[in-house]
């Protein structure tokens, strides 16, 4: 303000200097008195309107900041502080709840079964045994963080042949060098997709053929295996699993004869996600398990796999509606003292969710050999995975190596869950073996889930 | 044979072992990388970060954040990511936890991680916080209180200072940049409550009817009482005996609007409004709820405008 105050003195002097000069020379000296003095009342005017001015915006200026500071607080806008614990809201149940137990799941499903004859052909073990209420699985788990650098999962299940540790590992949680991350322990080890669904999360109330037949229940080995995430735009997992066959698997021997490293089980995995729209995810993976098959000291069995999965969920309109198709191929490769297995499988099926907790869906599963090998006295062949239980057209059982023929079933399905923690579920299966009896089954399927909230894996 | 399987897996092995390892070569970029459970979050972080940031939010805004799918694409985008920001308060509980395990990235994977924000944290008030034993048979409760905060416009302060806070700390290069947005977003929020809630004032007390308990903080900041759910219990659809009840109770209260986010199913409250008289209303509950909706303040814009401007129909209509 001093500022203009010098400046506007300034232009006084010299507008003012040049009319002194001129007063020494000019009669009209009272005339310019005159207008220099209506200059300078004007001038003073000036002045006193723009000091208002400058006064008013100063106002101005205050009132804005005033209300800034009115509207934002010192506590609200203190960044220096990340966020007040807010300690006042903690009822007993946030208090339980911040206690290091791990989470714990209890999850029962049973089957009310009828099948069309008395000694049903059953594939895997946790498929209804028999016409009546069998107990399918009881699932007990436990979960939760180790420290910074591990959590552990566990899953303890008893069936109707016992308890079983399906699953306990643990899964580093730092960063690890290549995007990897490595899991250790009993898991189901990722072979295809199926493999890596518990039985509470699958789709049917029996399991796949394929799956049943090659897998076993699960292939769940005690191993250590590292999963790379590939940094490429889609997503792409990269696995490799090394371990103890421990568990019987048709496939695989189990591991007192597993003794050296050639002997071990070996799985890789590829997966693959693409999301192709907003509603449209697709899910296309690859696997190969190698590992020996008991047949022999040194026979092998080597697996392979195909696994796809689409799912179809248009969020916009229909948010809780959703197809899915699941696919799923297998070829196994054995090799045995009385020579080369090559027996293959491939199941489809296809759920419809049509409301929030409805869904229907259709199965086709079927499995196949290359090599027909029928069990003949005097067979040099150590008892192993390999050999399957069958039930020829007289009704009579005998074991064989390998696969008789071909095996198909179709399963409709239709799954009403009352909320996310309970299931009800009815499947038709029809069974259709070349060189046995056809076989018809019906389930009624319950299912309980107690205690923590399960994730839903994609 | 056998062993030249071993070796050609091997091999394969190895190979995409090259491959990560030319990728993980590059330079990030400059950018601090977000990524947001739900997409309110996205857009308030965007405010404050501006173009330094990338964010993404992995559920849409048109979505029941209850039931997202966990795509395995979000592994990718959680892997690659500075900050995480999720609600908290057990709504991200059916996919969240899965996708974080699966992101081995410790940048946001422990609670105490500065990139880990659960922003449930930051909420001085939590409602609906159960203070009696509960059990799964009153629906699907969730223990630490009622998530669905950022319906009341007054958490996405505090909210907002958390998430600048943080990013300050993330990128202390940026500090005054992002403080000096922070503090832009929150005066013109706050100058937007005060609008907002001048306009709902004549409606303080007015009854409403939900379909699930998600605007319970929504009614409790904009002064609307809530008169029942369509929803007979949290996250249970609703049964004949159940909307038969509510039907007499809005009648005998007189209960003239029903409102419901517009992922929920809209038959049995329209149905609802058609027997009663009332108006029903399927709101956008999210940033990105409907087009045209990409930031937190026009979400509060179309949810007042449209409750207001039918109070004022249905009010004026009777008198």
């Amino acid at each position: 303000m001093r500022c203009r105050r010098i400046f506007f003195t300034l232009i006084i002097t010299l507008f003012i200097s040049p009319a002194i000069t001129q007063q020494a020379f000019g009669d009209e000296y009272n005339d310019v008195k005159q207008e220099l003095k209506e200059l300078r009342k004007m001038m003073e005017t000036m002045q006193k309107k723009i000091d208002e001015l400058e006064e008013k915006n100063r106002n101005l200026e205050m009132q804005a900041k005033e209300k800034d500071e009115t509207i934002l607080d010192g506590e609200e806008t203190d960044l220096t502080v990340i966020e007040t614990p807010a300690t006042e809201r903690q009822g007993f149940l946030q208090k339980a709840l911040n206690t290091f137990n791990p989470e714990i799941s209890v999850i029962g499903i049973f089957a009310a079964a009828w099948y069309s004859q008395d000694n049903p052909i059953v594939f895997a073990e946790v498929d209804p045994e028999n016409t009546g209420v069998n107990l399918q699985e009881l699932e007990i788990g436990f979960q939760g963080v180790i420290d910074p650098y591990f959590r552990l999962d566990t899953f303890l299940s008893f069936g109707v042949r016992g308890a079983e540790l399906e699953e306990a590992y643990g899964t580093t949680l730092f960063s690890l060098p290549l995007n990897s991350q490595i899991r250790a322990g009993r898991m189901r080890a990722k072979f295809g997709r199926i493999n890596q669904i518990h039985t509470h999360a699958q789709n049917f109330v029996t399991l796949p053929l394929p799956a049943a037949q090659f897998l076993g229940e699960h292939l769940n080995p005690t191993s250590i295996e590292a999963n790379f995430l590939v940094p490429v735009p889609w997503y792409l997992e990269l696995s490799a699993l090394g371990g103890s066959p421990d568990v019987a698997t048709p496939t695989f021997d189990r591991s007192e004869n597993a003794n050296n490293l050639g002997r071990l089980l070996y799985v890789f995995h590829l997966a693959n996600f693409f999301e192709v729209s907003e509603a449209l995810g697709v899910s296309l993976g690859g696997s190969f398990a190698t590992g020996v098959n008991g047949t022999g000291p040194d026979e092998r069995s080597n697996l392979y796999g195909i696994d796809l999965f689409a799912k179809y969920r248009p969020l916009e309109n229909k948010p809780y509606q959703e197809v899915m198709l699941q696919s799923e191929f297998m070829y196994l490769d054995a090799d045995t003292p009385e020579g080369n297995l090559e027996n293959w499988g491939w199941y489809a099926q296809l759920v419809y969710r049509f409301a929030k907790r409805w869904n229907t869906g259709f199965r086709y599963g079927i499995i196949d050999t290359n090599t027909p090998v029928r069990k003949e006295d005097g067979l040099n062949v150590e008892p192993s995975g390999l050999f399957t239980l069958i039930r020829n057209g007289d009704g009579k059982e005998e074991e064989i190596l390998g696969l008789f023929g071909r095996t198909y079933r179709i399963s409709p399905m239709l799954t009403f869950n009352p909320s996310e923690f309970s299931r009800l579920r009815i499947e038709y299966d029809y069974l259709n073996q070349d060189f046995a009896q056809n076989q018809h089954a019906i389930f009624l399927q319950f299912q309980y889930s107690l205690g923590a909230h399960g994730a839903h894996p994609y | 044979m056998k062993h030249r399987l071993l070796l050609k897996n091997f091999a394969l092995c190895m190979t995409f072992t090259l491959i990560s390892i030319v990728f993980t070569g590059q330079s990030a970029p400059a950018q601090v990388n977000i990524v947001t459970s739900v997409p309110d979050y996205a857009a308030i972080a965007k405010e404050i970060g501006g173009d330094r940031v990338e964010v993404t939010s992995l559920a849409k805004g048109y979505q029941d954040p209850h039931f997202v799918d966990a795509k395995p694409i979000f592994i990718t985008r959680l892997n690659r990511a500075d900050m995480l920001i999720y609600n908290g308060l057990s709504l991200e509980i059916g996919w969240l936890p899965i996708l974080i395990t699966g992101a081995r990235n410790s940048e946001i994977s422990s609670p105490s991680a500065i990139g880990h924000y659960n922003a449930s944290v930051s909420v001085k008030n939590v409602l609906d916080v159960p203070t009696a034993p509960i059990d799964r048979s009153m629906g699907d409760i969730h223990p630490g209180g009622n998530p669905h905060f950022m319906l009341d416009p007054r958490n996405g302060i505090a909210v907002a200072r958390s998430i600048a806070a943080r990013l300050i700390r993330i990128d202390p290069e940026n500090a005054a940049f992002y403080e000096e947005n922070f503090k832009s977003f929150v005066s013109a929020l706050k100058l937007k409550i005060n609008t907002w809630e001048t306009e709902l004032a004549p409606f303080k007390g007015t009854e409403v009817v939900t379909y699930h308990m998600l605007w319970t903080y929504f009614l409790d900041w904009a002064g609307l009482k809530n008169a029942g759910t369509i929803e007979p219990k949290p996250g249970i659809p609703p049964s004949p005996s159940h909307t038969a009840e509510l039907i007499r109770a809005m009648k005998r209260d007189n209960v003239r609007l029903i409102i419901a986010a517009n992922y929920y199913p809209r038959k049995t409250a329209s149905i609802i409004a058609r027997k009663t008289g009332a108006e029903f209303l399927s709101l956008p509950a999210m940033v990105g709820g409907r087009d045209g909706i990409d930031t937190y303040i026009e979400l509060f814009d179309a949810i007042v405008g449209e409750i207001t401007s039918t109070l004022n129909n249905t009010y004026n209509g009777v008198n």
